[in-house]
């Protein structure tokens, strides 16, 4: 008889390369600048424009070359990982919050309480987001402030929304009846009762979000109302790279390449969370 | 039914208030237009005067009633930075910009009905490996980098398309792709599902079991029903087509109300801003209806839903 | 008669026709498709706010003095024009050109400069009407001479060519203002055909145009209006364009090795320097000896190479061209040790903090990354920038004076010196202090009460010698006080044309982008 080495089922299937980008996106934004191969910011004009490594009069001393101002490419996108982490985890956890807080209330109480939030909900959902985003950019001062609450504002509504549907559906549930006989007040009821059951809804619906906030911060900051210099973002890096398309190829491609790998294992992630959690949330 | 249609207008028409609400409310907020419009060594009173002469004096809730007033019977202000009234800078622009989202829908459709159904019929095939990375690195990149690498590509490097504005059909391919690559992922999924549970059910195995031909199957009694669920989305894809347009058109110079908008926020052009959300929310919320009526039509169970 | 005598008879009687058909210009004939990069908002002079607006009313309009191509000022329409002194009050004293006609056919006289003038100063009307606050009446003597007189010396007057534009008033009194905004007439060489928004502008050949020698050779004209830099180029170099203007710096290079393609650079007039508050006692840079480090710590030259790829042209106070240029004036040289003694010699031998507004939205190119590294030499020789990026409108309303607060650190600014080139408004824009109400220092941060006497006297100066005079010894106090900002580069600007096309660069009005001498090859 022989000894089968298995892999234990909770652990089969694990996207390990996603968790592995995720992982070095993490370990960037946490370690701060000690961990940086060269200044983020140093400006070194003799030596700007200078490609990867691997193309003629590249140097590894600028693994993926350096920009028109002659700063490092590369410790620049570590450095920007800093700013999709901090902008991506403040504004799911706020638009979360917010949003799971809000679809709660309504979707329990019912009445006038959930139509005013669905006439929200709807008006909000009738302005394009990233119109809605700029102007609300263009009030405040552009910033990574500025760049979170307008996230949080552009997608509390969906996380209110589907939650809202899930407390529904929840709430003509035995359970919650017995409790309400039973005298258990209403807060009790939210926070024992159907918080633990959305739960798992909401940290699908904040995986599958990562990519998309990182996406949004970088087209505001690409247009130029999102994170401010000196302030590094990869949606910034594009935005300056692109009036010298034809000279850099490197400099529009590498942060590029940088937001797709860390959307990419975020989606990946998430989609592998969500199958193992709650595989009804397909349809997202 | 028609009570049906009459609510969700209803609900559309408030939504469409309520936008230009809060439109109004925040590009007024948003910062000065005239210190934008004058020289940099304008005298104060020049400022005040150019400031009556726009009515930005005003309290806001009377702006605001002006503003209604005046949109109700078609007028939405002249520009603040162009000598032509909103209404007609945004009209010229908003075809081009159905246009573009329109092919973008049909460049993600093109994409993910072949797609959606090999990966239902031959689930680990090669086409279903390709589709689904193909999908997967749709959601994953911003639109205006694929744009910028589509104009890299294609125009700079190899020459064969042109890197700008709206002429014909070689004009369009590249902001097409750039902006309806995104939606792919999320539509393949939808057609695959929708394949796969057709593909289970009993009338298919007759006609299997009648001899009928696989091909024909799949693509003439399978896909009609799976197209179904996709047709009710689309209303909601295109509203995201017209989300996206704002950056794409950016890049592409693509004279649409996208690239309008983005340009008069920066240059606090507010009633081009507001001309512009307003219109583009009116599409908004007419795709979103129409999805709630075909899901109305398909699926009679939701109609009573609030 | 004999032979002889036929010939001599015959050869006279050709030279004089050639001579008279010399005379009588050639009419235009052709088409030419060129493109801008900006485009106008306003097609009339008076309501015009944006230098940009003369790329197209440039081509219409025209005034009684310009530069020719070497920066010389020429009497236009003005035959002859002189300053005098009447009662101790300046009048400027001009005669017209006779025979100059608008787009219209009616004759230019002196009333039209009435009435121009009197829409110039009209508040309602026009955005500079300060600029005409100076004058205190418009004298008609005749049809073609008129005398402006002056309650005091205004040299703005005389550096701004005259200030004037030639509008038709018959014209104006027959359409109305909206039309005469939106179907502009002018006596200059292109009359107004049709305009589209973002589109592109129509321009034809006035057959009846004054000047017989300069003047264009091509009839109808297409101005295409294409910002973005790739569409441009590749226009050109398709050939659906045959000029542009703006070619990108980093491509400039390219353009003048290609085959074909003859190309020109042009300083543009708008003079980009870093503004710094002095004013308050508070801030290290009221200290002279820390300016004068800020300006040993940046190495402008280098800048100018790598990030402007070298369209820029350094000048010390007063560019080359300008009035008052003296080119023993030498700017800051890149001096990083001696900004650092300086600094420690002002209290500072450790560098401070200090915010850094950089203008992100460009309005000329790179000059974000100008800042940048700007920035970055000041941080590096010890004066730590904690660089704050301004889109426009945040970065306009910032550097005004007539709000709360003001400038606390340096700024990223510019403030042209126009064409053939006069600092006296921007001087007194800038290095003037802030007289709330009074004109003075709109956007200053620096107080020096030596200056401001020079700065108010050259104001009232209408005489070119004097000016030039004043110009050099304000030009010298102002650099060794590095007082109202330092200064940094002007852009160059390149235009690229197909070898079919014939272009002479003529500076104003338009800021280099005037077609006045555009053709196409025979």
């Amino acid at each position: 008889m022989t000894v089968r080495r298995r892999i234990p089922l909770w652990l089969r299937g694990v996207p390990w390369l996603a968790l592995l980008v995720l992982a070095v996106v993490g370990i960037c934004a946490i370690g701060g600048d000690d961990i940086l191969p060269a200044d983020p910011n140093q400006l070194n004009l003799a030596d700007a424009f200078r490609p990867p490594f691997w193309a003629a009069n590249g140097s590894v001393g600028n693994p993926l070359g350096t920009d028109n101002l002659g700063r490092d490419i590369l410790s620049r996108i570590l450095a920007g990982s800093r700013i999709s982490v901090i902008v991506a985890a403040y504004a799911i956890v706020f638009s979360g919050g917010i949003g799971a807080l809000a679809g709660l209330v309504a979707g329990y109480f019912g009445g006038v309480v959930d139509a005013v939030l669905m006439r929200l909900i709807e008006i909000q959902q009738s302005i394009p987001s990233i119109a809605l985003a700029l102007i609300i950019a263009a009030a405040l001062e552009p910033g990574l402030s500025t760049v979170i609450f307008v996230i949080v504002l552009t997608y509390w509504a969906w996380y209110a929304r589907i939650i809202r549907g899930e407390v529904m559906t929840l709430k003509g549930r035995d359970y919650i009846a017995f409790a309400r006989v039973a005298g258990v007040g209403t807060p009790t009821i939210l926070m024992r009762h159907l918080l633990p059951n959305i739960f798992n809804t909401l940290i699908v619906l904040a995986t599958l979000q990562v990519g998309q906030v990182i996406l949004f911060e970088a087209s505001l900051s690409f247009l130029g109302l999102g994170i401010q210099q000196p302030d590094i973002s990869w949606g910034l890096m594009l935005a300056d790279a692109r009036q010298y398309i034809t000279n850099a190829w490197w400099a529009i491609t590498m942060p590029g390449i940088a937001i797709m790998l860390t959307c990419l294992s975020a989606n990946v992630f998430g989609d592998w969370l969500r199958d193992r959690l709650d595989p009804r949330l397909r349809q997202l | 039914m028609s009570r049906f249609l009459l609510h969700r207008l209803l609900q559309g028409l408030v939504s469409i208030v309520g936008a230009s609400i809060v439109i109004f409310l925040i590009s007024r907020l948003s910062g000065d237009p005239v210190q934008i419009l004058l020289p940099s060594d304008a005298t104060p009173e020049m400022i005040a005067e150019t400031r009556r002469t726009l009515g930005l004096d005003l309290p806001l809730w009377h702006q605001y009633v002006i503003f209604a007033w005046d949109a109700l019977r078609g007028d939405f202000g002249r520009s603040y930075r162009w000598q032509m009234p909103a209404l007609r800078l945004i009209l010229d622009r908003l075809p081009a910009t159905i246009l573009l989202a329109v092919c973008g829908l049909i460049f993600s459709v093109a994409v993910a009905v072949p797609v959606g159904v090999l990966s239902a019929v031959r689930p680990g095939g090669w086409t279903d490996r390709v589709g689904r990375i193909f999908a997967m690195l749709g959601q994953a990149m911003p639109a205006f980098w694929v744009g910028l690498l589509l104009i890299l590509l294609f125009a700079v490097q190899l020459n064969w398309l042109p890197a700008f504005g709206y002429g014909g059909v070689s004009h369009i391919i590249m902001p097409a792709i750039a902006l309806g690559w995104y939606p792919v992922a999320a539509q393949t999924r939808i057609v695959r599902s929708a394949m796969r549970d057709v593909l289970d059910s009993d009338y298919i195995r007759l006609s299997r079991a009648l001899g009928t031909p696989e091909r024909w199957i799949v693509w003439k009694y399978a896909l009609r029903n799976a197209a179904v669920p996709l047709l009710t989305m689309l209303g909601v894809y295109f509203a995201a087509m017209l989300g996206g347009a704002f950056v794409v058109e950016t890049i592409f110079a693509w004279p649409g109300v996208g690239r309008t908008v983005v340009e008069a926020v920066f240059s606090r052009d507010f009633p081009v801003v507001q001309a512009g959300v307003l219109f583009t929310s009116i599409l908004f919320v007419l795709s979103n209806l129409l999805v709630d009526l075909t899901y109305g039509i398909v699926d009679p169970r939701i109609r009573d839903d609030r | 008669m004999n032979h002889w005598r036929i010939s001599v008879l015959a050869a006279l009687l050709a030279s004089i026709t050639a001579g008279a058909a010399a005379q009588i210009p050639k009419p235009a004939t052709g088409n030419l498709t060129i493109a801008f990069a900006a485009e106008a908002t306003m097609l009339d002079p008076a309501k015009s706010s944006a230098g940009v607006d003369q790329y197209f009313f440039g081509q219409i309009y025209e005034q009684l003095v310009r530069p020719d191509p070497s920066l010389k000022r020429v009497n236009w329409l003005a035959e002859s024009w002189s300053v005098e002194d009447e009662g101790g009050k300046p009048v400027i004293d001009v005669h017209l050109r006779q025979g100059v006609k608008f787009h219209t056919g009616d004759t230019l006289t002196s009333d039209d400069f009435a009435f121009a003038y009197n829409r110039l100063r009209d508040n309602k009307v026009s955005k500079w009407s300060h600029l005409q606050a100076s004058v205190e009446a418009f004298e008609i003597v005749d049809p073609y001479h008129f005398r402006i007189h002056f309650k005091q010396g205004d040299g703005s007057y005389v550096a701004d060519n005259l200030q004037l534009w030639a509008m038709s008033k018959a014209y104006f009194d027959r359409v109305g203002d909206e039309t005469f905004g939106n179907t502009p007439v002018g006596t200059g060489p292109w009359k107004f055909v049709s305009r589209t928004i973002k589109e592109d502008l129509k321009l034809e050949a006035f057959d009846d145009y004054w000047n017989p020698t300069q003047r264009p050779t091509v009839k109808n004209l297409t101005i295409k209006i294409i910002p973005e830099d790739l569409t441009r180029v590749a226009a050109f170099k398709t050939g659906a364009v045959d000029w542009i203007d703006s070619v990108p710096p980093s491509m400039v290079e390219e353009f003048r090795k290609m085959p074909g393609v003859t190309t020109a650079s042009y300083v543009s007039p708008n003079n980009m320097y870093i503004a710094m508050d002095a004013i308050d006692d508070a801030v290290p840079m009221h200290d002279v000896r820390v300016r004068q480090a800020a300006a040993y710590a940046i190495d402008v030259d280098a800048i100018i190479k790598s990030v402007l790829f070298g369209q820029g042209e350094r000048y010390a106070e007063v560019g080359k061209g300008e009035i008052g240029y003296d080119s023993d004036l030498k700017p800051y040289p890149y001096d990083p040790k001696k900004a650092r003694a300086l600094l420690a010699e002002a209290g500072y031998p450790r560098g401070f903090d200090i915010p850094c507004y950089n203008l992100t939205t460009q309005r000329e190119p790179y000059q974000k990354e100008m800042g940048e590294a700007v920035f970055a030499y000041l941080s590096a020789a010890g004066i730590r920038c904690k660089v704050q990026g301004q889109e426009y409108g945040a970065w306009i309303s910032f550097g005004r004076r007539d709000r709360p607060g003001h400038i606390d650190g340096f700024y990223s600014n510019m403030w042209g010196h126009g064409l053939p080139g006069d600092p006296g408004t921007p001087w007194a824009g800038h290095v003037h202090t802030y007289v709330p109400g009074a004109g003075w220092g709109i956007t200053s941060v620096h107080s020096d009460p030596e200056l401001d006497a020079l700065i108010e006297q050259l104001k009232a100066t209408m005489d070119l010698p004097e000016r030039d005079a004043l110009i050099r010894k304000i030009a010298r106090i102002k650099h060794d006080r590095v007082a109202g900002g330092l200064t940094t580069y002007r852009p160059i600007v390149t235009f690229a044309w197909h070898d079919n096309v014939t272009f002479v660069g003529w500076p104003t009005p338009g800021f280099w982008r005037n077609l006045q001498q555009i053709g196409l090859k025979q």
